[in-house]
């Protein structure tokens, strides 16, 4: 009696762990559908919402040609002056200063970021390329911020240092730029005023007195010495000739000492427009350089970099 | 199990120390002018008769025979002359000032025509970039 009901037993166990096991085995290939969709089927991917998302990660991310295309999208939508304003900071990140000014100019007016979408244009403005231009604009009125004016100021002055244009009074000059800044600054404005460049003609005048003089004037010792060297020696062979008779080889000389001569006098010229070209790219470097590490002394602007 | 499968004995390679000029000349005759066709000519001739037997020794980029050629092209015969002559003494120069030229890839150093016509706009320096 004893042995039945326990065997009986047993082939209810079996039974019932089998029965499990295959509903176990049934609901396996369901259970990753069950378990990982989580999200709503019917989120829109691309709704306003979700495009500001990815346009302001793209943004953090400095993917601002992709981020131009969110901002885009969304602002078909919604406006929003600070997705404006991100949308033409965009624009000017990626060097397409004139779409980056033109978009600044839709925040002008009627915005919280009035102010700062002004001096954003002035900014985009002065990279443009051309300071002639970004001159008139400063004089323009109806663009004016009162909030950054120094700052605007500051880079009407800066632009001066860039080109060939008049500089202002020394003192009116250096008035703009904090105390920190002064000194360097008016190192150099004083090279702009002043530069260390040499007279062609007068380096031209130099190498007709004596061959060669005109390029050790420029700088180039060398080569000077090596005119010296060459029209003289040259100049002596045409002289000995002469003097022995041997007429040919004489005029020969000669008139390789007379083009060795010209051409020196010629090259002192050239050699002097080098150096001066030299005297202004090198300053030219010192001015972006010294400016673009101090952000050319504009202040930042926080919001962007948040996920506003 | 394969790679041992030449039996023939190895023999010594021909090897060519000749250095190649990474610089080919030009031939054509410029058939602008009947100037430019005589100057077209004496290149040549500089060319086979000298220039090819000495080997690519001018240490300037563009070499002087090309920089008189474009020195003609770009102004007149009289003052590419005075430019050659010029160029010529700046290669004479055996201690020539370093900062002065950048190097080209051949390691030539480069003194274009540009610098030398007079005009500061068309200066080109180190960096590549004219001069506005």
């Amino acid at each position: 009696m004893n042995n039945y009901f326990s065997n009986h037993f047993l082939n209810s166990i079996n039974f019932y762990q089998t029965k499990v096991l295959a509903i176990i085995l049934f609901l396996l290939p369901f259970s990753t559908i069950l378990f990982s969709q989580t999200m709503n089927i019917d989120e829109n991917y691309f709704s306003p919402k979700n495009r500001l998302a990815f346009g302001n990660f793209l943004f953090i991310q400095e993917d601002y040609l992709r981020a131009i295309e969110e901002y885009k999208n969304y602002l078909m939508y919604i406006d929003n002056d600070t997705v404006r304003f991100k949308y033409a900071e965009s624009f000017y990140r990626i060097g397409k200063y004139n779409e980056a000014a033109d978009n600044f100019k839709s925040i002008f007016y009627g915005s919280l970021l009035s102010d700062e979408a002004k001096l954003a244009f002035y900014k985009a403005s002065f990279f443009n390329g051309s300071y002639n231009s970004f001159r008139d604009i400063c004089k323009m009125e109806g663009y004016q911020s009162e909030k950054y004016a120094k700052d605007i100021n500051r880079l009407f002055l800066i632009s001066h240092l860039m080109d060939e244009s008049i500089l202002p009074d020394t003192n009116h000059f250096l008035k703009a730029f904090p105390d920190s800044t002064k000194n360097k600054v008016r190192e150099l404005y004083m090279m702009k005023k002043f530069p260390s460049k040499k007279n062609p003609t007068t380096a031209m005048l130099l190498s007709m007195f004596i061959p060669g003089a005109g390029k050790i004037y420029t700088g180039e010792i060398s080569d000077g010495i090596t005119a010296l060297l060459t029209t003289g020696v040259l100049a002596y062979l045409a002289a000995n000739n002469f003097k022995h008779e041997h007429n040919f080889r004489g005029w020969l000389f000669a008139g390789l000492a007379v083009f060795s001569y010209a051409g020196t006098v010629y090259g002192s010229y050239a050699s002097a427009q080098i150096y001066n070209a030299g005297v202004r790219l090198n300053f030219d470097n010192e001015v972006k350089l010294y400016f673009e590490k101090r952000n050319y002394l504009l202040p930042k602007i926080n919001f962007l970099k948040t996920n506003d | 199990m394969t790679a041992q499968s030449d039996w023939v004995k190895w023999d010594a390679k021909e090897i060519s120390y000749e250095i190649h000029s990474p610089t080919h000349h030009d031939y054509t005759i410029d058939k602008s002018s009947f100037g430019l066709r005589i100057l077209s000519y004496a290149r040549n001739a500089y060319y086979y008769f000298i220039s090819d037997v000495d080997g690519d020794n001018c240490p300037f980029f563009p070499s002087c025979s090309a920089f008189f050629i474009q020195s003609v092209k770009e102004s007149n015969i009289f003052r590419a002359s005075l430019m050659f002559t010029d160029r010529f003494i700046r290669d004479m120069n055996l201690f020539k000032n370093n900062n002065r030229y950048s190097l080209h890839a051949t390691k030539k150093y480069i003194d274009p025509i540009n610098n030398y016509l007079l005009e500061e706009k068309r200066i080109i320096l180190t960096t590549g970039e004219f001069i506005e």
